[in-house]
């Protein structure tokens, strides 16, 4: 097999491919100097199927190619050319329209008068993923579930702060005292009940293990938790 | 020259062996030759059309003409869209069809392009973006029936069945763009009424003809 027959098929692929990202790009851009341009490189993915037959009848294809998509090329940049000099002559009433729209009749939607402080996802969702996290934290126990948990805890508040919704001085003054001497006393049950208990009495080991494991996770939770407090008084 | 040609396109009666591109003349191609050659006769002799803008409450009736200088170009746009059109109707070869269509194509551009609002030529701008875009079925599928088939002439791959249903899919993607859609570009120039309307309806009378001539193609080379 020659080399022209070999390089085909991936020639061929090769155009279609740069022709389909042109096309995205073109989507995506902003101007309309960029779509002329990326327009012009679809034009070039073009001559690459042309060229990929490899024939002298496809050198004699790619000329006339060419030359017809220069001419569209001048055409259009002319135009654009005049357009643009029209527009700011009689700025006043400049209209952008769109690639498609002759088919498409659609309003656009307007973003800046959105009011983000009103969506309703800001409310419900950083409830719901504390709540899941906490409850992961707790399902898996121990130091790992600790730090969920407390992770949960966290965002939940600095979501609360980040809504303008943070808690007072005075709830923070309660809740510090709470969540400590809730940690603490979460500490006194790993250490003492669990892990002492789990020396003492070695045939129940599964239930001070549990004890230990889910005290533990108490503790660390609060403790980390503290620092969003913290955070939200600073 | 035993032909499959004879059942869609009519009796043939002939050719051109003029190098490689092959003129060729069947009773349908005949037809579209000469519908078109006669539009584009109609268009160079008749005069553009003229308006009156009354306005209510006011006294400021204006009378919008087109100046000598816009009648020239709108015309001859017109007339090459219209020759392009007539000689796109008789030839054999898949290739130079293409290249007439990109020519129409450029044409079409100019004859929109010609009236002076800002909104005209915002829709002269995106047809040409269009026209540009499908360049690459367009050409990319004769380079196809070329790489599959070893030929390009229409009168060779109507003898024997080569399989090109893909190649022609892709083929008639590229015409619409090129051509087809032009209309839709051109009633944005239509619905101001500008003044010289005739030339605005050849867009209108070759995107018809060429879409006819294409199905008629595309049945033909299989």
């Amino acid at each position: 097999m020659d080399i022209v027959s070999y390089m085909f098929s991936k020639s061929i692929f090769v155009g279609i491919v740069v022709g389909i990202l042109s096309l995205y790009a073109i989507s995506r851009q902003k101007s309309d100097l960029h779509t002329l341009l990326l327009t012009d490189l679809v034009e070039c993915a073009m001559l690459v199927i042309i060229a990929a037959i490899g024939t002298d009848l496809a050198e004699a294809l790619i000329l006339p190619g060419l030359v017809v998509g220069l001419a569209e090329f001048l055409a259009v940049s002319e135009i654009l050319v005049y357009r643009n000099e029209m527009r700011k002559n009689n700025s006043s009433n400049n209209k952008k329209l769109k690639l498609f729209e002759e088919f498409l009749a659609k309003e656009e939607p307007y973003v800046s008068t959105v009011n983000f402080n009103k969506m309703e996802i800001l409310y419900s969702a950083p409830k719901f993923i504390g709540f899941i996290l906490v409850l992961y934290g707790a399902f898996l126990t121990g130091f790992t579930g600790g730090a969920i948990m407390a992770s949960g805890l966290l965002f939940y508040l600095l979501s609360q702060g980040a809504i303008g919704n943070g808690v007072s001085l005075k709830d923070i003054k309660h809740s510090w005292e709470a969540i400590s001497g809730f940690s603490g006393i979460m500490w006194a049950f790993w250490i003492l009940l669990g892990f002492a208990g789990f020396f003492l009495f070695p045939e129940h080991y599964l239930f001070f293990l549990v004890i230990a494991g889910c005290a533990l996770a108490l503790k660390v939770g609060s403790k980390l938790g503290l620092i969003g407090s913290l955070r939200i008084r600073s | 020259m035993s032909l499959n040609i004879d059942s869609i396109a009519g009796a043939f009666y002939g050719y051109v062996p003029f190098g490689d591109i092959v003129f060729y003349f069947t009773e349908f191609s005949l037809i579209g030759f000469i519908i078109a050659l006669f539009f584009t006769l109609v268009v160079y002799l008749t005069k553009p059309e003229k308006q009156l803008e009354s306005q209510i409450g006011d006294f400021g009736d204006k009378l919008n003409y087109v100046s000598l200088e816009e009648l020239k170009i709108r015309r001859l746009m017109a007339i090459i869209c219209g020759i392009c059109t007539a000689f796109a109707m008789l030839t054999g070869d898949l290739f130079d069809y293409a290249l007439f269509l990109a020519v129409i194509g450029i044409a079409n551009m100019g004859i929109v392009s010609a009236v002076k609002k800002e909104g005209v030529l915002s829709a002269a701008f995106y047809y040409g973006i269009i026209a540009m875009i499908s360049t690459l079925p367009l050409f990319g599928a004769s380079a196809l029936i070329l790489a599959k088939t070893g030929t390009l002439s229409i009168l060779e791959l109507a003898k024997n069945s080569h399989d090109l249903l893909f190649q022609k899919i892709i083929y008639a993607v590229g015409m619409v763009g090129e051509t087809g859609i032009a209309p839709f570009y051109a009633a944005k120039a239509e619905m101001f009424r500008a003044p010289g309307a005739p030339y605005i309806l050849m867009i209108h009378l070759s995107s018809l003809l060429i879409i006819v001539r294409t199905v008629e193609i595309m049945l033909n080379i299989h």
